[in-house]
């Protein structure tokens, strides 16, 4: 895999993070000592909905160590209301309830103690009298003219619907020989980090400075901080050497961090929140995507898909913030990997009286992709065709890249149909299938499960205008900084946190490429926000396009500097100079060293060549490759690399137990050049576990009262050692065009398609009794009640 | 979380003894389980305070109980409604006490409830258990109530 051109980029070599976190030196939130810090404990609603009618702080304030009791309506009054990315001005958030409950567990109110304990006995006591309302749980319920509407001002639940039309779809469906309907539904999973979501401010009323310490991942937080708090932009500094133990998506405590600042303003003392788990799972905002997909389909008899109509209904929870545009990501990779001419998707958000949601692992993508994936084995099963024939046949062909598919993406590169070859060649499918029938014949279930999904990555954030007229972004953009010290040692910086993307590998790997210098050797820093360049942190499947990018180019700033001065000092023209490993060499064999170019640098002004600064540093503001416009009509360029994944599984189970076991795993992933191998199989292993968890485990599960009934592990269960098998990856590299080494994304890989190959072999495994399953999580009482019925029928 | 609750129990007293025990605010303090106190502050209604704790998890409540469509010494139901530290619970059931013999009766009793909050959530598992043994605790306690009634009886 190693392009022989490169020295570090691709090889075999550690990652550097991993040293800390394996030796227990991990810096996070709660590890931090800051004297004379406040603990908060939050008061949560017991009912799904209700009307504040008064909260009793009295004892609670009497208690030993309580500081203060904060509600909704004092915080409401000194602060703005949290972001929301639609255009719903009535449907307003604050941390801290106003007037109404919405959800079972939002907060009410908040304690401040000496210590966390004495937050928690004193939250106990703060009595909070409420009369019900009607809930509704439900998305198509909520829907209905009878529901009650969650925020009464905004007038019904519905917070978005935005029908797109691309290309002739009626055409389309009345030239096609044929076409089927499906629903399928994705349920409410998450992440769920094993490190909750923590969050320490402090203000110092003399410089004017609010500081934070936050276990957080989300772009343009300090910008949202100072929005809430009403402060200058530079009044606010978010440290971003914090270690954040996982995240991805869901660490997004705003709510939070914006409680803690006003708390450390009003009592002038250091504020710390730190969720326990059953605040991280009932309110910290934390829930994931949860979604119905109707589809029609229209195709013709030799497979060949020609259009389809999507309409996707998501239950956002009690508000809306970003959550929303979660409809709007997959428009990027409607179509997955498949030529199909035009596209209807109808996208539909809704609150509910359950949690709010927010971003998970591919912004909507994996359940996108289940979703187009069980559509493609239903058009299969439907015209008795192979499955994997159906997706060859339409499938985009290395020779039609880039792409452009009918919601205005390009895909930039792909090779789909060699990775599903190599996949196969490597699992020996015949035999796979032989296994498979052998399994069956001894009275298990068995089944196959394939999906051929996208993730697309380098993350811009083109759906937020497609979804919200009003909003005019068209850059998403990342910085480093690179620069040579007088001792001539080489620092590059991260202008955000990291939750385990590696991103400290990744900026040392690409600027030791850059400058020939053993990677081992450059520092990584992480300045805190007001010394940071612009960036919109890790989201997006980006980082190794965007902060790869934007280090690569201020090292190669540098190199260029470097040539120059060399140059300079040896009488030659920079074009003439050829760099190596930190030397510059004339055509005539004369060279000038590392230390005589630092020096000269840093001290000797007077041998710089002229018009050149002084002091060896660089900086590079990485604009996203594609996606530099504003939509338009409906159409809009999202993100600019496609990474490809092939699943394989084969699945067995008892058919009254029906226990799932993975028996093979075999994931074939191309995404584009590997700057780090371990990093990408990390990720890659990661995700599928999670999208074993999404397929058959993890559910947020509200009851007929709306009561959250997976609040702990106990009852939310996570894939664990027993669930998760091994993993066999088949690499494949198509290099991306766009990028600065041909790298793609992988921070999502495997979640977006595990979902869908689960469900496609335990569909598989229960195709014998001419049933189907189309909803996620599939747990093992769902699949053994099927069959049983099914018996029962027969 | 929506609880059902029904059963039968045979005491060892006569329909209007039990009748009367199941009115008595300090008898019901006596056999609740974790009752604290209980305060009238209308006829036939009530604040309690209760402290409860089974097995590892423990709280306080307070709670308003109400008696209604008295049909003395028969039939009787109750409806009850709290808020604690661990959650809140809201029900109502139907009391009936049916002569079984000589000083014998037997109570039948079926209501449902609604639960909410930390005990909902956390507690599902364990919840139908924990209200089985607190049920069987009450009638075990209102039985050494009658007891200990004819103790006293025959002592004097």
């Amino acid at each position: 895999m190693t392009d022989p051109g490169r020295r570090f980029v691709s090889t075999n070599r550690r990652v550097r993070e991993d040293r800390r976190f394996v030796a227990g030196a991990g810096r996070y939130v709660a590890d931090l000592d800051i004297p004379g810090t406040l603990h908060v404990a939050l008061v949560a609603s017991t009912a799904p909905a209700a009307k504040i009618l008064g909260i009793d702080t009295t004892e609670a304030l009497a208690m030993e160590g309580v500081v203060d009791v904060l509600t909704g309506e004092e915080l409401s009054a000194g602060v703005a209301p949290l972001m929301n990315g639609l255009d719903t001005p009535r449907v307003r958030r604050f941390p801290l309830t106003v007037g109404q409950i919405r959800y079972a567990g939002e907060w009410v109110a908040a304690v401040v103690a000496t210590s966390r304990a004495l937050a928690e006995d004193a939250a106990e006591k703060v009595r909070v009298r409420t009369e019900p309302l009607p809930f509704v749980i439900d998305a198509e319920t909520a829907l209905g003219p009878d529901a009650p509407p969650v925020h009464p001002e905004h007038g019904s639940n519905l917070l978005l619907d935005k029908t797109f039309d691309w290309g002739p779809v009626a055409d389309d469906f009345a030239a096609a020989e044929d076409r089927l309907s499906l629903r399928v539904t994705w349920g409410r999973n998450a992440t769920v980090p094993i490190e909750t979501f923590g969050v320490i401010a402090r203000w110092n009323p003399w410089d004017e400075m609010l500081d934070v310490w936050a276990s957080i991942q989300m772009p343009k937080y300090a910008d949202q901080i100072a929005r809430a708090l009403k402060l200058p932009g530079n009044a606010v500094r978010v440290h971003y050497d914090v270690d954040v133990g996982g995240s991805y998506g869901v660490k997004r405590g705003i709510k939070h961090t914006v409680l803690v600042s006003y708390l450390a303003r009003k009592l002038g003392r250091p504020v710390r929140l730190i969720e326990d788990r059953l605040e991280n799972m009932r309110a910290g905002d934390a829930q994931g995507p949860e979604r119905i997909f109707d589809i029609d389909v229209a195709f013709d008899r030799d497979g060949t898909v020609r259009s389809m109509k999507m309409r996707a209904l998501d239950n956002a929870g009690a508000y809306a913030g970003r959550a929303p545009f979660q409809l709007g990501k997959p428009i990027g990779a409607i179509v997955g990997p498949y030529r199909i001419g035009s596209v209807q998707y109808r996208a539909m958000s809704v609150t509910t009286n359950k949690a709010v949601q927010e971003a998970v692992r591919g912004f909507g993508q994996a359940p996108t992709n289940y979703a187009i994936e069980t559509m493609m084995d239903r058009i299969a099963a439907h015209l008795g065709m192979d499955r994997l024939e159906l997706r060859r046949r339409n499938l985009i062909r290395a020779d039609e890249f880039p792409y452009t598919i009918p919601s205005g993406s390009t895909y930039d590169s792909g090779d789909y149909h060699t990775v599903i070859d190599k996949v196969l060649a490597h699992a020996d499918y015949a035999a796979l299938t032989a296994e498979r029938d052998r399994l069956r014949a001894e009275g298990l279930c068995a089944g196959i499960g394939i999906a051929a999904c996208l993730e697309p990555s380098g993350g811009n954030s083109s759906f937020e205008p497609l979804l919200n007229e009003n909003n005019r972004t068209s850059t998403w953009m990342e910085g480093s900084r690179v620069i040579i010290d007088a001792l001539g040692g080489v620092t590059v910086t991260i202008h955000t946190t990291s939750s385990g993307q590696g991103h400290e590998t990744l900026a040392a790997t690409v600027v030791g490429e850059e400058l020939g210098i053993d990677p081992d050797r450059i520092r990584v820093t992480r300045p805190d926000s007001l010394s940071s360049l612009p960036g919109n942190s890790p989201v997006g499947s980006r980082m190794a396009i965007m902060l790869g990018g934007a280090a690569a180019r201020a090292a190669r700033d540098l190199k260029r500097q470097l040539v120059a001065i060399g140059a300079h000092a040896m009488g030659i023209d920079p074009s003439e100079a050829s760099y190596e490993a930190g030397t510059i060499t004339a055509p005539d064999g004369r060279a000038v060293g590392w230390d005589e170019l630092v020096d000269i640098g840093h001290r000797r002004f007077h041998d710089l060549p002229p018009g050149t600064n002084p002091g060896l540093a660089a900086s590079f503001i990485q604009q996203v490759p594609t996606g530099v416009a504003l939509p338009e009509d409906g159409k809009v360029q999202m993100y600019p690399c496609y990474s490809f994944e092939f699943h394989l599984v084969l699945m067995a189970f008892d058919p009254v137990l029906a226990k799932p076991e993975i028996r093979r795993y075999v994931i074939g992933h191309d995404c584009g050049t590997v700057i780090n191998p371990h990093i990408v199989r990390g990720m890659t292993l990661g995700g599928i576990a999670h999208g074993i968890g999404a397929a058959l485990l993890e559910e947020f599960t509200y009851d007929d009262g709306g009561q959250l009934m997976t609040q702990s592990f106990l009852d939310y269960l996570m894939p664990s050692s027993h669930e998760v098998p091994s993993v066999e990856i088949v690499h494949h590299c198509t290099p991306s065009p766009l990028t600065e080494f041909g790298q793609k994304g992988s921070g999502e890989s495997g979640y977006l398609g595990a979902p869908a190959a689960i469900s496609g072999a335990v569909q598989d495994a229960l195709s014998p009794w001419g049933v189907t399953v189309d909803k996620l999580p599939l747990r093992m009482s769902t699949i053994s009640d099927t069959i049983a019925d099914a018996e029962t029928a027969a | 979380m929506h609880m059902d609750i029904a059963g039968s129990e045979e005491i060892e007293a006569s329909q209007q003894q039990l009748w009367e025990g199941l009115n008595d605010p300090e008898v019901l303090t006596r056999c609740i389980p974790g009752c604290r106190k209980m305060t009238e502050t209308a006829p036939d209604t009530y604040d309690v305070e209760l402290e409860l704790k089974v097995a590892a998890v423990g709280g306080s409540f307070n709670g308003a109980v109400a008696l209604s469509d008295k049909t003395p010494p028969a039939h009787c139901r109750i409806t009850v409604s709290g808020e604690g530290t661990l959650g809140t619970g809201t029900g109502t059931a139907e009391f009936t006490i049916v002569e079984t013999g000589p000083g014998t009766c037997r109570l039948d009793y079926a209501g449902e409830g609604e639960i909410g909050g930390l005990v909902a959530g956390v507690g599902q598992r364990i919840l139908k258990s924990v209200a089985k043994h607190l049920t069987k605790q009450f009638f075990k306690d209102l039985r050494k109530h009658f007891d200990d009634t004819r103790k006293d009886a025959g002592a004097t």
